[in-house]
């Protein structure tokens, strides 16, 4: 079985070259490139040098040939589309992403000032989604059909029929200084005077300030591991065992978190691996109303930009995990299911 | 009479079916009503024998065998009437199953009566390693708060050998789905005696395995049974099991004893009709078969004859037959029928 998992995680280098392969070949063809938007500022120097209004039609093709070929040569853009993807697969080799057209600076150091956000978002949204949908999936199952379940269920559709920019915007409307209560910060991740807080005062600071985000980032995703959580183990009660339980001897509860509870925890423990895939992705809506400098935005703002590197960077990293959560995933439905066994 | 060890009186367990629209009593779709699976079932079990419940699929054993200790999900079951006496001890007065307050109950599930299941597949709890599964039983009714896990081990395994596992160790460490069909049921069988309890009920406990080792499980079961001397509530839809292994046996007909007697003296001297019915398709140990020779078809639960509910398929029915259900007379000491035939 350890060969399976080992063989499951060699296959991830052939499965990345073709991810990035593609999305390097279609980003060629892309217009607005950034060979493109250099000659495009260097027009708009030569009219401004050449005084707004008066006779910038002449300076036109200011641009020479040898300028041209400059700028490709900057940019990489002077060789061959195959051997620029095989020298960028080199430097990836050595964790060298490039450098950022935007930010003049390396990629790496670009994402990695942009992880702790999204991470500390991520992970937080994670934890708090199982804590609320498992209790809240299991109740719901041992009280199906009772009232409790009926406005639960209506409480949990609500929050995913509801798109995450409109409920961010209510919220900040409403608790955010907007027009009704400021309980919570509009924008930011931190006060500006976060600096000078004790250890647990940062810690509440950052909470404060994540709390309204989080909200959205999580609200949408309770629907549907709460309904998977609750199915799941509905159907593992109605199974003979859980009659086995009982004519053993059990109540009802020790039946179902000794027997049912389990089994119905393998999905939902499968389920893990794809929101690892996501746990870094952020969300480009949610950040730009809550002003967080997240991935989300960051890789929104570099495909608008055309800055390749930052954006192929940002594949790398969400591919590797969205890949890897699948290995974790059937690794934890090993653990779980003593039925399943790879080879 | 000994003194029954458990006495079924006028047991009544129904279900409320919800229908479905548009199907109210008119042929086609399914009528809302509510089904008598078990109608007025009344026996005796004595300490020590094994008491055979035979019929048609779908006649009320399994409701009858799981109302007993109140195992069926209410709703839908209702437990409408009747007596379940359990008398443990001969010198004191029994008491209603279920009258009991449900702890008491449960410190009888399992301890003093304990069920075998059909299905042993999907009756064991397939991520929890089997050794477990049947210590559990142990370890909640043991008087001490926390038993030893070593001298519940030591129990476990001694059992599964006692069952004919001949590696206990190997099979203690095993999931279900890693032993066959006939180890399973082995294992669910040890978990029904760990505790070893006076009353064993074993629901079609061959039915779902292979012909051999149907032979080897029910031989098992007879010898169990009559080492540890235990009243065994034994069900099945097939004559030739009961032949081999019951003393006494209620043969029923939909939710409803036609007839009661000794083995010896129903297969000797077989008097309802139904009972006829059943011997004239009769399966031998050695081959399954269907109990579906009887001319006719079994007649809706939801609309059931006003008089016998057999006479639609009766060859001898006669006029009262439809008019009238008739009562259970004993022909012979030991010997019911339900039978109009009977009266004269
Ligand atoms: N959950 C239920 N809901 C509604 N009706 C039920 C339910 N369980 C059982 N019944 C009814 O009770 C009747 C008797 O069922 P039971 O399972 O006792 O039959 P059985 O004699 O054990 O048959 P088999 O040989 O197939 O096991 C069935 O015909 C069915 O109509
Ligand atoms: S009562 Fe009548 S219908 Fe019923 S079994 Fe006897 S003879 Fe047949
Ligand atoms: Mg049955």
């Amino acid at each position: 079985m350890w060969a399976y998992f080992l063989k499951r995680m060699f296959l991830i280098i052939p499965t990345l070259i073709g991810i990035t392969l593609v999305s390097f070949l279609i980003m060629q063809m892309v217009p607005g490139g950034p060979v493109e938007q250099a000659l495009q500022r260097m027009k708009m120097a030569a009219q401004t040098e050449g005084g707004p209004g008066f006779g910038s039609g002449a300076l036109q093709t200011a641009v020479t040939s040898a300028e041209l070929e400059n700028i490709k040569k900057y940019y990489g853009f002077d060789q061959p589309v195959l051997t620029r993807y095989f020298r960028w697969l080199k430097n990836l080799l050595r964790l060298d992403l490039g450098t950022s057209y935007t930010y003049e600076k390396p990629v790496s150091t670009v994402i990695a000032g942009r992880i702790p956000v999204s991470l500390t978002f991520g992970l937080t949204g994670l934890f708090l989604t199982y804590l609320v949908c498992i209790p809240l999936g299991i109740k719901k199952a041992l009280k199906h059909g009772e009232t409790y379940d009926h406005w639960t269920s209506i409480l949990v559709f609500l929050g995913y029929s509801i798109p995450a920019f409109a409920l961010g915007v209510l919220l900040i409307v409403f608790l955010a200084g907007g027009s009704f209560l400021a309980l919570f910060p509009t924008s930011g991740f931190v006060s500006d005077y976060f600096e000078d807080l004790t250890f647990l005062g940062k810690v509440l600071d950052i909470l404060h300030h994540m709390f309204l985000p989080l909200v959205c980032y999580t609200i949408g995703g309770f629907a549907t591991l709460t309904l998977l959580m609750k199915n799941s183990l509905m159907e593992e009660l109605n199974k003979d065992y859980i009659r086995t339980a009982l004519a053993k001897g059990l109540t009802y509860r020790q039946a179902v978190f000794r027997h049912g509870l389990r089994n119905g925890l393998i999905p939902i423990v499968t389920n893990i691996g794809m929101i690892i895939g996501v746990i870094l992705s952020g969300s480009f809506l949610i950040e730009t109303i809550f002003t967080i400098d997240g991935m989300g935005l960051l890789g929104y703002q570099s495909i608008v930009n055309r800055d390749y590197p930052v954006a192929l960077g940002l594949l790398v990293i969400s591919s590797l995990l969205m890949l890897v959560g699948r290995i974790i995933s059937d690794f934890c439905l090993v653990l779980v299911d003593p039925r399943i066994r790879f080879r | 009479m000994e003194t029954a060890l458990l006495e079924v009186k006028n047991l009544a367990v129904h279900f409320q079916t919800a229908g479905e629209p548009g199907g109210a009593g008119i042929a086609g779709g399914v009528s809302a009503g509510v089904i008598k699976a078990v109608d007025g079932v009344s026996f005796q079990l004595l300490p020590g024998e094994t008491f055979g419940l035979v019929g048609e699929s779908g006649c009320g054993k399994s409701v009858t065998a799981l109302s007993l200790l109140k195992l069926l999900p209410t709703p839908p079951a209702i437990l409408a009437g009747g007596e379940v006496i359990y008398r443990p001890e001969k010198k004191r007065p029994g008491k209603d199953l279920w009258q009991l307050p449900h702890g008491d109950l449960l410190k009888l599930r399992g301890k003093e009566i304990s069920l075998i299941f059909q299905e042993p597949m999907t009756s064991l709890n397939p991520v929890m390693k089997i050794g477990r599964q049947i210590g559990e039983a142990l370890r909640i009714h043991s008087a001490e708060k926390t038993p030893a896990a070593k001298e519940i081990r030591r129990e476990v395994l001694a059992m599964l050998t006692r069952v004919g596992i001949h590696h206990p160790e190997r099979a203690y460490d095993a999931y279900p789905h890693e032993l066959s069909g006939g180890m399973r049921q082995r294992a669910m069988i040890a978990m029904a005696l760990i505790c070893r309890p006076k009353l064993v009920i074993a629901d079609e406990p061959t039915t779902a395995l292979d012909v051999t080792i149907q032979a080897q499980i029910l031989e098992l079961l007879k010898e169990l049974q009559a080492s540890y001397h235990l009243s065994l509530l034994l069900i099945t839809h097939n004559l030739g099991i009961i032949a081999e292994t019951a003393h006494r046996v209620a043969v029923m007909y939909m939710g409803r004893i036609v007839e009661l007697a000794s083995v010896k003296e129903l297969f000797h001297n077989p008097l309802h009709p139904y009972t006829l019915g059943l011997f004239s398709s009769i399966p031998r140990l050695d081959k399954e078969e269907a109990l579906a020779a009887i001319p006719g078809m079994v007649p809706d639960p939801l609309r059931l004859p006003a008089g016998c509910y057999f006479a639609p398929r009766c060859p001898k029915a006669m006029e009262v037959c439809h008019r009238e259900y008739p009562m259970s007379r004993e022909v012979a000491p030991g010997h019911t029928v339900a039978c109009w035939l009977q009266e004269k």
